[in-house]
């Protein structure tokens, strides 16, 4: 392959906007239970509770209103070990992306344990919230580790 | 077309500049409740969902239908999604309407929505893409030249536009759930008002809303056991064209005339003026009332502009036009479309409430988007064809 010697012509193409988000009565409590360093799921009609909450029931479609929290320990249903991080992911070190099932919550989701190592990992081992030093109500403001 | 179908429920949210104390889901949830309470059904009896939005970049999220499913009980359903610009809304409904005219369903929600409020559509829009000229006029600015034109080829007065502008701001003070209710409304307030686009003034152009419109479309067979007036759908009509090609006329676009055409041939209409008792066209600005009066041959060529004139597009007139206030009064833009067919279905199941046309049996809705480019339209009919 040559490079081409006609004349065309190239132009950087830089597109962002700012948006804004409006999360709702349900996930706007989920979020300030972040701030206040508490994590929430919401309770479904037949006991259940979903980890992240939804506002409307996956299932049934009801609407859900009623908020339990859960956590702040749990177990890790399944994960991949991310050995190189890049720039844009959640920590500056070798991480497991893992599905967590907090304690109360019978769905898992899908956060970040800082274990160090790989061999450290596990299916089923325990983990347990660790917080950011100040929490700003956002999802990262969670990191979870092995239970000691 | 094989299944006769109906109009057996609908709901709107209230419209407003902001509804920012409710989540995406949240807004089209507001409006489907309400079509299901107004069909009187639950979640499970609905077989299909079709959304339908304008472009994804208002809102910021791509494919939005994917995480809204579930809010309109779309779980585990067929569900699909419609993207026609600003006549989406028009022609969400449509696809929802084929499914049980076709007898692929029995049964399907609809709903159409945006929230223009977590983004800016003029920004959007106005993108300004390299070698290209950037206008970053947003729609007022592509418009405002085709009013123009139509201004000299039909001689209109130059203030048309401005008693269009009153008169749907006067029926929207009769439509609760409209996003700008002026009660000091006034034809001087109009004229006084600063101008955008030249000759479009600033009381002359749509605000920007969030919102969501749902319809429930039901097979004859299920919509006869309705306890409540259903509205028959007696035609539907999609015609497009592209934005640009050589010779093409902008200002009475040949897509909008081959869409009234086939859509009075397929409804049994002769003379819509005189058989069609109100009509909901969407107007984003205020000159398109006399335009899309030509364009749906309501008036002969050059003379849309009478019927604004001699007040007959005014409720109490011959034929009211947007009697809810129109998108005048409302535009949360995926939704626009779909609100004038559900106006339209309102009015013949006799359930506009103040602004209910007196007697309508017969009503037509309307939509169009991108550069005067996609028509839908549609016409529902108190009674079977």
């Amino acid at each position: 392959m040559s490079q081409g010697t006609d004349a065309s012509l190239t132009a950087p193409h830089t597109l962002s906007y700012t948006y804004k988000r409006s999360l709702g009565p349900l996930l706007g409590r989920f979020f300030t239970g972040l701030r206040d360093r508490q994590i929430l799921g919401a309770k479904r009609a037949d006991g259940s509770v979903l980890m992240p909450p939804k506002e409307y029931d996956p299932d049934t479609s009801a609407a859900l209103d009623e908020l339990v929290p859960v956590g702040p320990g749990g177990v890790v249903k399944s994960w991949a070990w991310v050995s190189a991080p890049r720039k844009q992911q959640p920590l500056d070190r070798a991480f497991a992306y893992a599905l967590v099932q907090l304690d109360g919550a019978d769905t898992a989701f899908l956060h970040v344990v800082d274990a160090g190592e790989e061999s450290a990992m596990q299916t089923g081992m325990r983990v347990t919230a660790r917080w950011s030093d100040e929490a700003t109500g956002q999802i990262t403001d969670l990191t979870f580790i092995p239970e000691a | 077309m094989a299944e006769l179908t109906g109009v057996i429920g609908i709901g709107q949210t209230k419209y407003a500049a902001k509804r920012d104390e409710l989540s995406m889901p949240g807004l089209l949830r507001e409006a489907a409740e309400r079509a299901l309470e107004d069909a009187e059904l639950t979640w499970k009896d609905i077989d299909a969902v079709v959304i339908g939005k304008a472009p994804d970049m208002f809102e910021g999220v791509m494919m939005p239908e994917l995480f809204l499913v579930d809010a309109i009980g779309g779980a585990y359903k067929p569900m699909l999604r419609v993207h026609t610009a600003g006549s989406v809304g028009g022609s969400t409904a449509i696809v929802a309407a084929s499914l049980v005219q076709s007898g692929v369903h029995d049964r399907v929600l609809t709903v159409a929505f945006e929230k223009q409020s977590e983004s800016n559509a003029t920004w959007a829009l106005s993108i300004a893409l390299p070698f290209s000229v950037a206008t970053v006029a947003g729609a007022g600015g592509y418009f405002a030249p085709l009013v123009r034109g139509y201004i000299r080829r039909s001689g209109a007065p130059e203030d048309t536009g401005i008693r269009v502008a009153v008169k749907d701001r006067e029926h929207a003070l009769k439509n609760p759930l409209a996003h700008l209710h002026l009660e000091d409304i006034s034809f001087e307030k109009v004229a006084n008002s600063p101008m955008l686009w030249d000759p479009i003034r600033y009381l002359e152009t749509c605000p920007s809303s969030d919102g969501a419109c749902a319809m429930i479309f039901a097979n004859e067979k299920l919509a006869d056991r309705s306890d409540k007036p259903v509205a028959w759908v007696h035609a539907t009509e999609m015609k497009s064209e592209p934005t640009m090609f050589s010779g093409r006329d902008q200002v009475m676009p040949r897509a909008i005339l081959d869409n009234a055409k086939s859509l009075y041939k397929k409804a049994g209409i002769q003379n819509p003026r005189e058989e069609i008792d109100c009509a909901e066209i969407y107007v984003p600005f205020s000159w398109f009332e006399p335009m899309w009066m030509e364009g749906m041959l309501f008036a002969p060529t050059n003379e849309g502009w009478k019927m604004t004139y001699e007040g007959a597009t005014k409720l109490g007139g011959d034929l009211p036009v947007n009697c809810s206030g129109g998108v005048l009064s409302s535009n949360p833009i995926g939704a626009s479309g779909m609100i004038r067919f559900a106006e339209a279905a309102l009015q013949v199941r006799g359930m506009a409430g103040e602004h209910q046309v007196e007697g309508a049996k017969k009503a037509l809705g309307h939509a169009y988007g991108g550069g005067s480019q996609y028509f839908s339209t549609c016409i529902v009919c108190s009674e079977k064809p």
